[in-house]
Order: C-alpha cells, then sequence, then structure tokens
C-alpha cells in the first residue's frame, strides 16, 4: 500500500529531514510514527500525499510512484487518502456539517449523496448534536472529530493523521485515537504521528519511531516500548 | 450540476465578502466603460451622419489621353459587378464633345480649334441608395481613383468626408482614451483576485488537500473576475443610457450645434452589448491572468 525505497528529504544543503528511510506499511495497518518535535514524521507524511516531493528515492502508494504523478492528476492520488492536521484545519465561516461536506462537494457528489455520507460519519465521531455549529463554537475535542470526520467521508484507502492529539487533554486523546481505531477496524490503513509515550503504550500497534531523520526502533506490534 | 452550483457559490461568497472594495471596483469599472461607451456613441453618431450625408452619391472618373479601351471595358466591368453601384455610364471623348455642344452652344466654336475632342473619356457612377454604406463607398471611391488608367475624380462628398475624419478623430481619441482606462480596469480586478487568493489561502489549501481539482479552485476566481466585469458594465450601462438622455436637457445650446449630427433619441442596442461584452472580457482575462500567477501549485 505505502512503500519508501531510500528515501532523502533535504531542505537545506548537508542537513537531511529524512535520511535513507524504507518502509512498507501494508493495506489495513495501523502504524504510529512517534519521535521527538523535528525528527522528520510531519516530513514523512507530506511525502505520501506529495504536499513535499522526495529529495532522493522512491515512495509508491497505491502501486504508484508519487514522482510520476503529474500535478493536474494529483486530486486523485489525494482522494485517497483522508489527512487529519495538528491545527484541525476546519473553516471558520463553515458550519461542521459544510466542513465535512467539501471532499464530497469538490468531487461533484449530488446533495443527496453528499447529506447520507457526511450524517453517517458525524454519527460515527458522535457530532450529530453539532452539525449545524461553526468550528469556533465548539471544544477542541470536537473540532479534532470534526476534522476526523473531513478525513474519512469521503471512503479514503488510507487516513493519515499529524498530531492529532497535540492540542487535546489525555481523556479527549483517548477518545480521538478510540475513533482512529474505529476507522481502521473498517480496513482503512492509518498513519498516525505522534509523541505522547501515554498513548502509545495504552494503543499497542506497530510503531516506528525516528530520531533526526532516521529510523531507530521498529516495533511490529503490541506496546510501543520506545522512549524519546 | 452540484459542482457548479458550489463553483458558483464560492464566486458571490467571495464578492460579497469585501463590498466596499468590490463596489469601488464596480465604480472604476463602470467609469472607464461609460468613457469607453461615450465615444463609441459619439462615433456612431458621426457615422450614420455621414452615412446619411452620402446618400444618392454620383461620381464622374476621367480617362487619362492614352488609355485603351480593354482597360477602360475591364473597369466597366468592374464597377458593374460592384454590390455599391447602381448604375454606370461611360462617355467617350466623341461623345463629351457632342454633349458640350448641345449644353453650351454659344461655345462650340472653340471646339473647332481642336483637331479631336479635349474632352476626356469619363465613366459616371451611380451609388446605390442604402443606409449605412457611405463609408464604403468613400473608400471605394479613393480605390477607383488610385488606379493608373485615371486621371481625376469629380464628387461631390466634401463634407461628408469632413465628418468621416472628424469621426475617425474622435475614434482614435476615444479609443486611447479607452485603452488606458481599460488598462486601469483590468490592473484592479487583476489585484483584487490576487487579494482574495491570498485571503483564500488556507481553504484553498484544504481544497487541494482534500483532492479538488485545479479548476475547481481556479474557476471561482476567474468567475469572480468576470461578474465584476459584468457588473460593472450593467453599471456603465445604466449610466451611458442616463448620461445620453439627460446630457440634451442640461446642454441645449450644444445640442443645438450638434442636433443633426448627434441624435440623442436613438442609442443603438449593439452598443449596450459592447460594453457588456467587453466588461466581463476584461474580468475574465485579468482574472484569469491573476490566477495563473498567484494560484500556481
Amino acid at each position: 500500500m505505502i512503500e519508501f525505497y531510500h528515501v532523502f528529504k533535504q531542505y537545506v544543503k548537508d542537513q537531511y529531514a529524512l535520511f535513507d528511510i524504507s518502509l512498507s506499511i501494508q493495506k489495513g495497518e495501523f502504524v504510529f510514527l512517534t519521535g521527538a518535535s523535528g525528527a522528520g514524521k510531519s516530513t514523512l507524511l507530506k511525502l505520501i500525499f506529495k504536499e513535499e516531493l522526495p529529495s532522493k528515492g522512491q515512495i509508491l502508494v497505491n502501486s504508484s510512484n508519487i514522482n510520476l504523478i503529474p500535478q493536474k492528476e494529483l486530486y486523485l492520488l489525494r482522494r485517497d487518502i483522508g489527512i487529519v492536521f495538528q491545527d484541525f484545519k476546519l473553516l471558520a465561516n463553515r458550519t461542521v456539517y459544510e466542513n465535512v461536506a467539501i471532499p464530497l462537494v469538490v468531487r461533484g457528489e449530488k446533495k443527496s449523496a453528499i447529506d447520507k455520507m457526511v450524517i453517517k460519519v458525524l454519527a460515527q465521531v458522535g457530532l450529530s448534536h453539532r452539525k449545524n455549529y461553526f468550528p469556533t463554537h465548539i471544544s477542541g475535542g470536537e473540532q479534532q472529530r470534526v476534522a476526523i470526520a473531513r478525513a474519512i467521508v469521503g471512503n479514503p484507502k488510507i487516513v493519515i493523521a499529524d498530531e492529532p492529539t497535540g492540542n487535546l487533554d489525555t481523556e479527549l486523546s483517548i477518545e480521538v485515537f478510540r475513533i482512529f481505531e474505529k476507522i481502521n477496524a473498517n480496513g482503512i490503513t492509518t498513519i498516525i504521528a505522534t509523541h505522547d509515550l501515554h498513548l502509545l503504550n495504552m494503543f499497542p500497534k506497530r510503531t516506528l519511531k525516528l530520531e533526526q531523520g532516521k529510523f531507530t526502533s521498529s516495533t511490529p506490534t503490541g506496546p510501543a516500548e520506545v522512549t524519546l | 450540476m452540484n459542482l457548479l452550483q458550489s463553483t458558483l457559490n464560492n464566486a458571490f461568497i467571495s464578492i460579497s465578502r469585501n463590498k466596499l472594495i468590490n463596489f469601488l471596483s464596480f465604480g472604476i469599472i463602470a467609469f472607464t466603460l461609460l468613457i469607453f461607451g461615450i465615444f463609441n456613441y459619439l462615433s456612431y453618431s458621426l457615422e450614420t451622419f455621414a452615412n446619411e450625408f452620402s446618400k444618392n452619391i454620383e461620381a464622374i472618373f476621367y480617362f487619362k489621353d492614352n488609355v485603351e479601351q480593354p482597360e477602360i471595358d475591364l473597369l466597366l466591368k468592374k464597377l458593374k459587378e460592384s454590390l455599391l453601384v447602381e448604375d454606370v455610364t461611360f462617355s467617350s471623348r466623341d461623345q463629351a464633345e457632342i454633349a458640350f455642344s448641345r449644353q453650351f452652344p454659344e461655345l462650340k466654336y472653340i471646339l473647332s480649334e481642336f483637331k479631336t475632342s479635349p474632352f476626356p473619356a469619363s465613366i459616371e457612377v451611380k451609388f446605390k441608395q442604402e443606409y449605412n454604406i457611405g463609408t464604403k463607398v468613400i473608400s471605394f471611391i479613393e480605390d477607383i481613383e488610385k488606379l493608373s488608367i485615371i486621371e481625376s475624380k469629380q464628387v461631390n462628398l466634401d463634407w461628408a468626408q469632413k465628418v468621416m475624419a472628424i469621426k475617425k478623430f474622435i475614434s482614435l481619441v476615444g479609443m486611447f482614451l479607452s485603452m488606458i482606462l481599460i488598462f486601469v480596469s483590468a490592473f484592479i480586478i487583476f489585484n483584487l483576485i490576487k487579494l482574495n487568493i491570498f485571503y483564500r489561502k488556507e481553504e484553498i489549501n484544504i481544497y487541494r488537500l482534500v483532492g479538488a481539482t485545479d479548476w475547481y479552485i481556479k474557476i471561482p476566481f476567474i468567475i469572480e473576475g468576470a461578474l465584476l466585469g459584468f457588473f460593472g458594465s450593467i453599471m456603465a450601462c445604466g449610466l451611458l443610457f442616463i448620461t445620453l438622455k439627460l446630457f440634451p436637457a442640461y446642454a441645449t445650446f450644444m445640442y443645438n450645434i450638434f442636433k443633426d449630427m448627434i441624435s440623442f433619441k436613438n442609442i443603438p442596442l449593439i452598443l449596450f452589448l459592447r460594453l457588456l461584452l467587453l466588461g466581463t472580457g476584461i474580468g475574465l482575462l485579468s482574472s484569469y491572468i491573476s490566477v495563473r500567477q498567484f494560484l500556481k501549485n
């Protein structure tokens, strides 16, 4: 599903954000990406949805080499990937419903289909009662759940989350992680970047640890047993 | 359908977001198009006037001495085939002499001094009395006059030609002013779209990440530019109509002088259509350039 072959990413000369990364993530896997701030977690995630291009190496996503996807066809890759950000990236002037509907609206889906899908995912993340609220009128945890709903509403094959609990307290973070578990249980490949050790230990999954752009450890499944 | 609706919605939302700036730009676009419209209208009126003036045009072309008959026949054929020409009459040198003798019998003795007819051969051309062919007739006459077999011409079109010269001058001034003002309008729309792109950067980024196509993101901005131009031109049409209707009432003196030349009663619909097309076109083009420059992938 996702394969990295000797991937390097360099923003500045003689300084690597990612150094010789090779990895393989299978369909339906749940993977944690961990490491201290600046370790290269976000960069690695951005490479998957081609927000960044590798300086060297090859990346395959859904059997497509992302280096070879033309700019005008990039939207097809992005429609297969749901992305959740630490800062939620919700549009303040749109309601919860409208925010979640965006991926379907840009695809030109019919209103009835949009309605059906949005209502379904809002129920999945427990936000049906907030659908007409604006993001500024709901809590941080709810905002993050809106962002998750937006990421999964288009039936993506992969869900990527970059520090999704970075702005949430422990209780809300657990709640959010449980939602990700449910998403993964539906067969969606889930990759979450986090440096929250407590959560890593609570949710025993495959964990890849990055340090200064290099993988330093990898646990297949079970408790992360990683220290930062 | 849903895609089209959401695209249009985005464009309207963007326009309604910056009401003051958009209203000012409508005003500037409207003013620009109004100037263009006024000059266009003046030019149209003068042309109509000149056309009216040049109805029933008759021209006589005099041939050079050494012109052979086949060359004359060729020109006669060409004239008869022209859609502008009603009738052509050829008059040979001898026929001209006879005509002179008939017209001025008391001067007949002068002709006896000459061995051959002193009059040149000529053709008299009557042009069709169709409305609006004046300018074409003038250039047609000028073309014939330039032929090597023609010595001179006689035509009573001085007035019409003078009016046409004024019309040309007004058209040129109008075009020059309009070009500058159109450039200003285009620049304003270009910058408005640029501002909106920066204002909606976050939103654009989200659209890209959720899989919107490039055109889904770009088209609302282009439509927005076209709408700015379109609404500006509607405003200009209104202002032009009011100006042309009210001007005679406030400038009676001017009106008396030019009332035959410039008819304030008939404002051609095509003029309004031109303004609408021009305004929308300016908006469309300048927003497209802005989008190309500031919405790179």
